[in-house]
């Protein structure tokens, strides 16, 4: 009867909360949020979707039929929160779910949200003409069927754990009515998509690429409307803007405040730094095989011993002070605090540079012509590190590792690239080492698309193409483990096999911290969508605007 | 007059499909392509990339693509933006727009206060005023355009909010306010990125200026009109300017295209997303096809304001005979 | 005629004062590893001693990293003028050569280069810059030269074209030409020494305008690539903390502005020396 064990009491639980999971416990404050963002949406078409910015505002204006909860766990459907879908049940042999929409919900040009919707958007993930970015992810799901119209009933191939996560955190309900006479293809830009019609919170009023969007509170919620009247996103493509912006004034709420913003924040304490955790961590990779040759193992870093060493060289916390302040933590190994299987019992290696020094020379890189640099048999110890020109932090967090190396008697150079020259190269393997950034989602599948053997399964992600059997084994049996006793006991032995074998320098997490202007109050913010509670956030009526008056609505 | 624009235009074309042929090979040769960042998720299977490469055409070899893109010129399409999901027709609509109004904006006013400078430097010539504002215009060059719009930016905006810190216009109801209002609300977003860039140009032509009024005064007309009893500021404006703004002019017709794609670290610091920061996103996201039309479309005003500034400097410069 | 021409630079105040910061920044330039007074890729404590204001320690402050901002300026003048001035060489020579060759060549080589030089110089040189270097990928300051210098060369090459068509109308060619003098030996032996000073005023521009698109480009992460110090990339560094660690900022600006400064008014003092000898003064 193991299947039990991935149903929950959550629902009753919410149920017992009323609709607090949901929608608004309070009564409307009205006002308009702006948030000041770096990056702005490429598209509004849920399925075509990658970047954060293009989910905030899909995520706003379209529901899914159920989501995370705040405890961001993915195994079975413990906590998850009702959406679209009002209640579900399971199969006896878990292969099926049957989803019951919430009878309320409705599209915003008034249509019932219908099992159908549901049913076509299975369709448009899985159409290859669409190009759905996150295909992969329903792979396990064999189809859909729609017994009435408000109920959807989702078959899949395998059970896994995380069946119900991956299928209600990746697909998103589309206006079958609006969307289903346009062929896979034209869906890109179909002037439906342009200005979407969704089901959730927010309407979708205006956009103007790279400047400006716009969304009005969606007052006919199936869960009780947002409390503000809106959200404008506005957009900057320089980090110091984006900031300035909530520290002028004009805007509300800034998705993270970077460290150097910190100094700049008023002591009135208009604008406030709200922590929040991030399922991002950044770590120093090794390439396995040669950056020519990507046939022959790499001359320094194929060697386990000399991936510890190099390990054992580098101070993680003084970089993290220098870098973040108090602002991250060291990273622990390949995943964030943030997830739910995150475990803090691991034996990492320390930082010790004199014993790696020692361990150096009795590897044989010795500094024979006393220009600092360690050599064995004619060849330098040096390398190069491949960071993206994008990312200060990463750079910072180079050029504090480059001194780190040098005194330790290792030759580093630094290789700053813009993005997409960055990603060219690593997916081709052509880097030493490079400093590289994962956000990762709250399951811990994405640990084996980072980490696992690259393989068609696996590993897509994996550029330093580092391979272990104990950890890949370990992995399957959690990501299959029936009981979350035996899931994270896998993990553990997966997590420390990784860390042993040091692939990588696992060097920081930043804690995130929003800058939230005084006028507006902001519930806990999710690691993975900050978003996610704003229907609850609330706007300081006292403290209005001339920019919260809304234009008179146009029918 | 007319032939000779002809010539310039056909010298331009010419010249152009070269510039086109080199910009593809050379964004041919960049690693990377337009999905690279879109499809940068660990969870993205091979297969997606292919299905996107293939849906824009990336997938086809090199060569046929440009036959392609150049066979749609000719029909007077541009082609499709990838990485920003819109036609190229849309994101230059979009952004061609703001950036003139920007650059206008700062051409004109830089123009204006520029030739103001230099005219009263060259009334004062040697004396405070031309001492004073010979140091603030050489400022203006030398300081990077980058930093004053940083400076203006974080204390003009953040710090002490006497204008907009970026966007393009006022939130809110903005959008049902009176014409006029809309305009005032317009110059007061345009206010800093304007008035940055419009310093550079300032500072600029008064140097440019200076020199060309200074070399004029040195001529025997001149002489003449102050041996006529006229006021040196007469002299000066009515005799001296004539003759020496062409050249000024023929630099601003230079300055022009290169101005509108060259903005890019105003529109990035302001936020005023216009072609210079277009151009810079489709470089860095390997975009052919937007890249390609912001070239053509340099050409193109190039030409246009070569030609403008040239019959400008033509109708000014006659005079000069015929004070003689 | 155009050794009156120096004479003349010589003797005005301002330009030996713009020549003399050109000079001292040169000097520093080349005499920056013997009176840094630290090691500019030293840091000597990244959390402690970071963004530590200016002291008789540190004159100018430490940066982010705690390394010593005067000892960076210094090192920075290195690679900054050199890249500036190397870039500058490679622009003129070639803006000389090509101009040259369209207006004593004429024809169509004069329809190609100025064709060339129309089209392009309606392209903004940063940008021009940016597509070079992500093709190329990452950069040596050998490169950085290779790539800004090979993109500057259009306006010498304008000067140069209209001088020398100038120039050959002029009778004492028109007479070396009729003594049955050859094309190149006219514009080796009489019009190149007769356009030296506008080519040195090219060049003074060039610089001019090479030293803050080095820093712009620094400033979009595509520039010098650290540890190594430009006064573009430590002009990055301080801009996260503008109004927080104004020494970042205020010297390396202070330098790019000095040097710039300087080249302009020699580029000016320049013109009105030749100005001079033109109206015989």
């Amino acid at each position: 009867m193991t299947h039990s064990r991935f149903r929950s009491l959550a629902l009753l639980f919410c149920l017992a909360a009323s609709s607090a999971c949901r929608g608004t416990d309070a009564s409307p404050t009205g006002g308009v949020v702006v948030v000041s963002s770096g990056a702005d949406a490429e598209t509004l078409v849920p399925p075509l979707v990658e970047g954060s910015q293009g989910r905030v505002v899909t995520e706003l204006i379209y529901d899914k039929l159920a989501d995370v909860g705040p405890a961001l766990n993915t195994f079975g459907d413990v906590g998850f929160v009702p959406k679209l879908a009002r209640s579900w049940d399971w199969s006896r042999d878990s292969l099926t779910i049957t989803f019951h929409l919430d009878p309320g919900a409705r599209w915003h040009d008034g249509q019932p949200v219908t099992a159908y919707d549901v049913q076509y958007a299975f369709r448009v993930w899985t159409d290859s003409a669409v190009g759905a970015v996150q295909r992969a992810a329903l792979a396990a799901v064999d189809s859909v069927s729609a017994p009435d119209s408000r109920t959807a009933r989702v078959y899949f191939r395998e059970r896994t754990p995380e069946q119900f996560y991956a299928f209600t955190y990746t697909l998103i309900p589309l206006p079958a009515h609006r969307l289903a006479s346009l062929p896979g293809a034209a869906l890109r830009d179909a002037p439906e998509v342009r200005s979407p019609v969704g089901s959730g919170p927010f309407r979708f009023v205006s956009w103007a690429p790279r400047t400006r969007l716009e969304l009005s509170a969606n007052t006919a919620y199936y869960a009780g409307r947002p409390r503000v009247d809106g959200v404008v996103f506005v957009f900057a493509a320089q980090g110091a803007t984006v900031a300035a912006r909530l520290l002028a004034g004009e805007a509300d709420f800034v998705e993270q405040l970077s460290p150097p913003d910190f100094a700049q924040l008023p002591r009135d304490g208009a604008v406030r730094a709200q922590p929040y955790g991030s399922l991002d961590y950044t770590f120093l990779l090794f390439n396995q095989f040669d950056a020519r040759d990507a046939a022959r193992p790499h001359p320094i870093f194929a060697d386990r011993a000399m991936r510890r060493v190099l390990t054992a060289a580098i101070d993680r916390s003084t970089i993290v002070r220098s870098v973040f302040d108090s602002l991250a933590r060291p990273a622990i190994g390949p995943f964030s605090r943030m997830q739910w299987t995150a475990d803090t019992t691991l034996t990492g290696i320390a930082f010790d540079p004199s014993a790696a020094a020692r361990m150096l020379d009795s590897l044989g890189w010795r500094d024979t012509d006393r220009n600092g640099i360690r050599e064995r048999a004619g060849r330098p110890l040096a390398f190069s590190v491949l960071v993206p020109a994008s990312s200060r932090p990463r750079q910072a967090a180079a050029v504090l590792l480059q001194a780190q190396f040098k005194a330790v008697g290792v030759a580093v150079t630094i290789e700053q690239t813009d993005f997409n020259t960055f990603l060219d190269r690593a997916r081709r393997g052509a880097f030493d080492a490079m400093v590289s950034g994962v956000r990762t989602s709250p399951s811990p599948r994405g640990v084996r698309d980072w980490w696992g053997t690259p393989g068609p399964d696996r590993g897509i992600q994996n550029w330093g193409r580092w391979s272990n059997a104990e950890f890949d084994a370990q992995l399957d049996s959690a990501l299959s483990a029936p009981r979350v006793e035996e899931l994270r006991a896998h993990i553990h032995a997966a997590y420390q096999a990784a860390l042993n074998d040091a692939p990588a320098i696992w060097l920081y997490e930043p804690r995130f911290f929003a800058g939230v202007h005084r006028r507006l109050t902001v519930r806990a913010l999710r690691p993975d969508a900050w978003w996610s509670g704003i229907v609850n956030w609330s706007i300081d009526p006292a403290q209005r605007l001339p920019r919260d008056r809304r234009a008179p609505a146009t029918p | 007059m007319p032939r000779e624009i002809v010539t310039r235009l056909l010298h331009a074309i010419a010249v152009c499909a070269v510039v086109a042929t080199s910009v593809f090979v050379l964004i041919q040769c960049a690693p990377g392509d337009p999905f690279a960042t879109a499809l940068d998720g660990a969870d993205v299977p091979p297969s997606v990339r292919a299905e996107w490469r293939a849906r824009y055409g990336f997938d086809l070899p090199p060569g046929e693509r440009f036959v392609r893109w150049a066979a749609a010129l000719t029909r007077g399409e541009l082609g499709y933006a990838a990485s920003r999901h819109r036609t190229v027709a849309e994101v230059v609509g979009d952004a061609m727009p703001r950036t003139l109004l920007l650059v206008g904006v700062a051409l004109g006013l830089g123009f204006a206060a520029g030739v103001g400078i230099a005219l009263v430097q060259t009334r004062h010539h040697r004396r405070w005023q031309d001492r004073v504002l010979g140091a603030l215009t050489l400022g203006g060059v030398a300081v990077p355009e980058f930093l004053v719009a940083l400076l203006a930016m974080t204390w003009l905006g953040a710090r002490w909010r006497l204008f907009p810190v970026a966007g393009m216009g006022s939130l809110g109801d903005a959008g049902a306010w009176p014409l006029w209002e809309r305009i005032l609300d317009l110059v007061w977003h345009l206010a800093l990125p304007a008035g940055v860039l419009a310093l550079a140009v300032a500072s600029r032509v008064a140097r440019h200026q200076r020199a060309a009024l200074l070399a004029v005064m040195r001529e025997d007309y001149i002489r003449t009109a102050r041996a006529k009893g006229l006021g040196e500021w007469d002299v000066i404006v009515r005799h001296a300017l004539p003759n020496a703004i062409g050249p000024v002019i023929a630099l601003l017709g230079l300055a022009l295209p290169s101005l509108v794609g060259g903005a890019v670290l105003i529109e990035r610091i302001f936020g005023w997303p216009g072609m210079g920061l277009t151009l810079f996103d489709a470089l860095l996201a390997r975009d052919y096809p937007l890249i390609l039309a912001a070239v053509l479309l340099a050409t193109v005003l190039a030409v246009v304001a070569r030609t403008v500034t040239d019959a400008i400097a033509e109708y000014v410069a006659p005079r000069r005979a015929r004070e003689r | 005629m155009a050794a009156s021409t120096w004479r003349r630079l010589l003797d005005d105040r301002a330009a030996r004062v713009a020549g003399g910061v050109l000079g001292a920044a040169a000097l520093a330039a080349v005499l920056a590893p013997w009176i840094a007074p630290h090691d500019p890729t030293l840091q000597p404590d990244p959390v402690a001693l970071r963004l530590v204001a200016p002291s008789w320690q540190h004159p100018f402050g430490t940066d982010p990293f705690s390394r010593d901002v005067l000892s960076r300026v210094l090192h920075g003048a290195r690679v900054s003028l050199g890249v500036a001035a190397g870039a500058m060489l490679l622009s003129v020579t070639l803006g000389a050569a090509l101009g040259a060759l369209a207006a004593v060549v004429g024809g169509w080589v004069d329809g190609v280069v100025s064709g060339l030089v129309d089209v392009l110089i309606a392209m903004p040189r940063l940008l021009v810059v940016i597509a070079l270097v992500a093709t190329f990928g990452t950069l040596s300051p050998w490169w950085l030269v290779a790539l800004i210098g090979g993109s500057g060369w259009l306006t010498t090459a304008r000067i140069v074209r209209a001088e020398f068509r100038d120039h050959l109308q002029r009778e004492y060619v028109l007479a070396a030409r009729a003594l049955g003098a050859s094309r190149w030996r006219i514009t080796w032996h009489h019009l190149l020494p007769a356009v030296a000073p506008q080519l040195a005023v090219a060049a003074a521009l060039a610089l001019a305008a090479v030293i803050p698109l080095e820093a712009a480009l620094s400033f979009v992460g595509l520039g010098v690539q650290p540890p190594l110090a430009s006064w573009g990339n430590i002009l990055l560094d301080g801009a996260d903390y503008l109004t927080s660690a104004w020494w970042l900022v205020l010297f390396p600006v202070a330098a790019v502005s000095l040097t710039v400064g300087s080249a302009l008014i020699l580029a000016d003092r320049l013109r009105v020396a030749i100005a001079g000898e033109e109206h015989g003064e």
